[in-house]
């Protein structure tokens, strides 16, 4: 057992991440009514901390190197994820304690229960192994369960969290069921590298191929793709909103970096890609059921958290058709998912942010009725909502467009999927038709009641840093598709 | 930076100056609306004075690196087609900001109205001028947004209906045309090795016939729903009717043409073995919609309707003419584009002001209006006229150069092999067509005649609030008739800057259709580019 201290500073944003979690919840102990928020604003410094990092990592990442007996990764695509959740950990926390305030429950726990979210999300990104792997997606997973049950008194919640919590287990218990078959047939194989290097062999008895779909089962009820979706609705729409949002995002683009990172090393030989078996043709079919489903059952939703529940399982379907073009060997398919899991997850939060500023503690206000006439009576927030949504449905210019150009851009580079793109640009429009309908009701309608919003600076800079931040990513998403990695051509 | 990348980011930088001034100072905003129209309008007349009628290529042309990576540039560039679509725009923008009942009657938030409306322009202008299918695409898009919000927030009783089914319709096409353009993207690659989205290189990409089929397909919907090419114009009536006369102007005006400015500058050289195919079903379809859009035109009760309908008649005229296949016909069909333009959004206004006098749009409550505002009579008189094309003003030769080169195709058709089961196809197409002539002086005469004469003997028209244009509305009307005159009695500068580009474009096209027949099996590959 070799151990260099060199290998724990390759993960120090994951440290800092986690060790201010420990310092959130520990001065939880000491903090008063009036000085708990200053404990998200702890939260929102280790989350800048753990950027800077990050930051200073990006060169070295540029090699990918492997750690811990092959079970962590140092690479890029791992560091770019890092960032989203970054972002997604430090908008929550900005767009929470007002929230958190106005309804009544605020506890120093749940900022920490953020930070040790993102840490496990981060672990994810990293895992190049079955060990770390379980380690990230549990440490994340139960942060999110209780996240989505922190709001005790409301009932929603916690049937939300209850729901969420049993069909995770259930998941988790597909994953380390899968990783024991894969274990048991590949001779012992822990990290991916091993497994890819036995994959040959293994793959002759169907007990292997049992094994790697039941692991793809436990990520694909992580993404919410169908038909393992049904807990995202009610877990979705009973969380409190900013941990909606969260969960909408980080969760899955913490499990859709697992998938990548799994389907391209492990099981990345053609193999198990190609051929009735192959997991290609399966995510195939899971992404043109994912859409389809998710954008039309969104169509009929009154209430705007479950609507963008629904359309955040369809955003998971378009986001699936991109894994199946890494699969049939497009080069840009791998940068093209990772530029749409961090603009829909700016996208995503901004909402979700929006969302849970319009409510107050008497009156939530979640009903896509209660935006009548926000257009007029506050501009700025309803231009800003409008720039998300019509970044969730793909329209220029915004980074929500610019993803999906460059994701569909990727998935026609194989033939087998034309169909499926364009399933997805008219699965697109029907999605815009129900984003559109929050705008009806936010500029062509009057207002039903008078507008109480939970106002704070803190929401509202929030709100200009997103709304920018969407606006930026599609004007000027050069920068950012370049740091998702390089494409060569077939 | 070039004066197109100017004329571009004008109307977005008087948008952002607009949003900057409070909400209650409207009349600043009007002013700020008003003056960047008329800017850009000026700076559009740079383009005229450097413009080389005698060169068939793209001039002036802006090309920056947008995102290098994927061979996406922000490439803009003028021809004889895109030329004079541009200065339409540039045109009808600041003439509709004019006009004081450009809002409609919901008069309320004035800010957010002008910056929708300069939003559009740019968006509108990028789209004309764009050479990167991903700008024009962006562009195309940009323009549907602002139009959206005009016709819900501003619009009348159904604007919610017709907002979002014009959303739905335009956004089902184009998002198929984007799935086309990432195609051509992917083969372009795969012949050359390069990331490409300039059209200059795309447009030198040869694909089989299949492909090109679907593809132009995919276009081909995108911009019949645009144009609006019968049986997808169901949305323009709804839109132009909900719609406050300022977005029925810039609809009728601009926005159709995109359709069939898609349909020359990218259907055709992209795809000429599909456009050969599919020539002869367009014009057939063409042709329905003239007849189809007139009858219609002619039941109708609410005159916003009407002109609303005869703008499928003469777009559908438009589209005939370029599917002809001549130089003629394009040519004609270009002009008419112009005086579509010019004449409809004259009508727009003008029922936008008896609306706006009248508060009503049913031909039924009027009559005799000529003995109480016979200035604004006369100015509806001429506008009305020119829509009929009355040899003199503006839609006369557009109507007769198209009908020519429809009767023309016959003997292009035979010489080039084109539609070639059903050759007496085009004469025919022109006996029907040009009872178009005829049902439009028809309907729209009826319309005239309903309205300003007869007795004057409903007691609401002898109000005193139905008052004769005056102000700014004198302007208005002034320079619409002005435009009729000038291009009606003077065409020659127009047709003869769009004369060389149809010509390159039309050679393009009829080398390529040879070439493609010659070798029916070829892969896709690149063509030379041009001399």
């Amino acid at each position: 057992m070799n151990f260099d201290s060199s290998q724990i500073f390759a993960y120090l944003p994951m440290l800092i991440v986690i060790g201010m979690g420990c310092v959130v919840l520990l001065a939880e102990t000491f903090a008063t009514a009036a000085s708990r928020s200053g404990l998200a604003w702890l939260g929102v410094g280790g989350c800048i901390a753990a950027s800077v990092a990050l930051g200073l990592q990006w060169g070295d990442a540029a090699q990918a190197t492997t750690h811990f007996q092959g079970m962590l990764i140092v690479d890029r695509m791992s560091l770019y994820l890092d960032a989203t959740f970054l972002v997604a950990a430090l908008l929550t926390l900005l767009f929470a304690p007002p929230y958190l305030r106005e309804q009544g429950f605020e506890f120093g726990e749940f900022y920490a229960m953020v930070l040790f979210g993102t840490g496990g999300m981060m672990m994810v990104a990293h895992a190049a192994g079955f060990v770390t792997l379980l380690i990230g997606i549990e440490t994340m997973s139960l942060a999110a369960y209780v996240l989505t049950g922190s709001w005790r008194r409301n009932l929603r919640s916690s049937e939300g969290a209850m729901k969420y919590f049993l069909i995770g287990a259930f998941a988790t218990g597909f994953l380390v069921y899968g990783m024991a078959l894969v274990y048991g047939t590949t001779g012992g194989a822990l990290s991916y590298t091993a497994i890819a290097a036995k994959v040959p062999e293994a793959s002759k008895t169907p007990v292997f191929l049992f094994g790697e779909y039941f692991i793809l089962i436990a990520l694909f009820f992580k993404v919410a793709a169908v038909p393992f979706h049904m807990w995202a609705p009610d877990a979705y729409e009973g969380a409190p909103t900013p941990v909606t949002g969260f969960m909408a995002a980080g969760v899955k683009a913490a499990a859709f970096g697992g998938i990548l990172r799994i389907l391209e090393t492990a099981f990345g030989n053609p193999l198990l890609v190609f051929d009735f078996t192959g997991w290609a043709n399966i995510v195939v079919v899971l992404a043109a059921a994912t859409m389809l489903l998710g954008n039309l059952a969104a169509l009929r939703q009154e209430n705007v958290k479950r609507l963008l529940a629904y359309s955040s399982i369809g955003h998971a379907g378009y986001i699936l058709v991109g894994v199946a073009a890494m699969g049939l060997g497009s080069a840009s398919a791998k940068p093209a998912v990772l530029f749409y899991l961090l603009s829909y997850t700016f996208t995503t939060l901004g909402s979700f942010g929006v969302i849970a500023w319009i409510g107050n503690r008497q009156d939530e206000r979640l009903f896509v009725d209660d935006w009548a006439g926000l257009g007029a009576s506050r501009p700025a927030v309803a231009l800003a909502m409008t720039v998300f949504l019509l970044s969730l449905g793909g329209v220029p210019p915004t980074g929500g467009f610019f993803a999906k150009f460059f994701l569909f851009k990727a998935a026609l580079e194989s033939p087998q999927l034309y169909w499926l793109v364009v399933l997805g640009v008219l699965t697109s429009v029907v999605s815009v038709f129900y984003y559109l309908r929050i705008v009806v009701a936010m500029y062509f309608r009057e207002p039903l009641r008078p507008l109480a919003p939970t106002d704070a600076a803190a929401t509202r800079a929030a709100l200009v840093i997103t709304a920018f931040a969407v606006l930026l990513l599609g004007i000027f998403p050069g920068p950012f598709v370049d740091l998702a990695g390089p494409f060569v051509g077939k | 930076m070039g004066v197109l990348a100017w004329i571009t980011l004008l109307p977005l930088a008087g948008a952002v100056l607009t949003m900057l001034v409070p909400r209650e100072e409207e009349a600043i905003h009007r002013g700020i609306g008003l003056g960047t129209a008329i800017i850009t309008f000026l700076a559009s007349l740079f383009i005229l004075s450097d413009f080389d009628a005698s060169k068939a290529g793209f001039q002036l042309e802006v090309d920056k690196v947008w995102v290098e990576s994927l061979g996406i540039h922000f490439h803009l560039g003028i021809d004889g087609i895109s030329l004079w679509l541009v200065l339409l725009t540039t045109f009808l923008m600041p003439v509709t900001l004019l006009a004081p009942q450009a809002i409609g009657t919901r008069n309320v938030r004035v800010r957010d109205f002008v910056v929708a409306m300069l939003v559009l322009e740019a968006g509108m202008i990028g789209a004309f001028l764009a050479l990167d299918m991903f700008v024009f695409y962006v562009f195309w898009e940009l323009m549907l947004i602002p139009m959206y919000f005009i016709i819900g927030i501003w619009g009348g009783e159904r604007r919610l209906y017709a907002s979002i089914k014009f959303v739905i319709y335009t956004l089902v096409g184009s998002l198929l045309m984007l799935v086309a353009i990432l195609y051509l993207y992917a083969q372009y690659h795969a012949a050359t090795g390069a990331f490409s989205f300039d059209y200059v290189s795309l447009v030198r990409l040869s694909l089989p016939f299949e492909p090109q089929l679907l593809c132009f397909l995919a276009f081909a919907l995108a911009f019949a729903i645009k144009v609006p090419l019968f049986p997808l114009h169901t949305w323009l009536p709804d839109a132009h009717v909900e719609a406050p006369t300022g977005g029925s102007v810039i609809l009728a005006g601009v926005l159709l043409k995109f359709g069939t400015y898609g349909f020359l500058r990218f259907a055709l050289p992209m795809f000429p073995l599909a456009t050969e195919a599919m020539a002869p079903t367009i014009a057939v379809l063409a042709v329905i919609g003239i007849v189809f859009g007139a009858l219609m035109a002619y039941v109708q009760d609410d005159a916003k309707k009407l002109v609303a309908y005869s703008s499928v008649s003469h777009m559908g005229l438009v589209v005939l003419g370029i599917f002809t296949l001549t130089q003629i016909g394009m040519q004609g069909a270009i002009f008419q584009m112009l005086a579509h333009g010019i004449s409809t959004g004259g009508l727009f206004l003008g029922v936008g002001l008896l609306y706006d006098r009248r508060h009503t749009r049913n031909l039924a409550d009027f009559g005799g209006l000529w003995k109480r505002i016979p200035v604004f009579s006369a100015c509806f008189l001429v506008i009305v006229l020119a829509s009929v094309g009355l040899p003199g003003l503006c839609g006369f030769v557009g109507e007769f150069l198209v009908l020519l080169g429809t009767f023309g195709a016959h003997n292009e058709w035979i010489r080039s092999g084109l539609a070639g089961g059903f050759l007496p196809l085009p004469r025919i197409l022109t006996i029907v067509s040009a009872s178009s002539v005829i049902l439009s002086a028809m309907y729209l005469l009826t319309m005239m005649q309903r309205i300003f004469f007869g007795p004057l003997d409903k007691p609401e028209n002898r109000d005193p609030h139905v008052r004769d244009i005056h102000g700014r509305e004198r302007w208005v009307f002034g320079i619409i008739i002005v435009a009729a005159l000038a291009t009606g009695i003077y065409p020659q500068p127009i047709l003869s800057r769009s004369e060389k580009s149809v010509s390159g474009l039309l050679s393009l096209f009829q080398a390529r259709l040879k070439d493609a027949k010659a070798n029916p099996e070829a892969t896709p590959h690149i063509y030379p580019a041009n001399p």
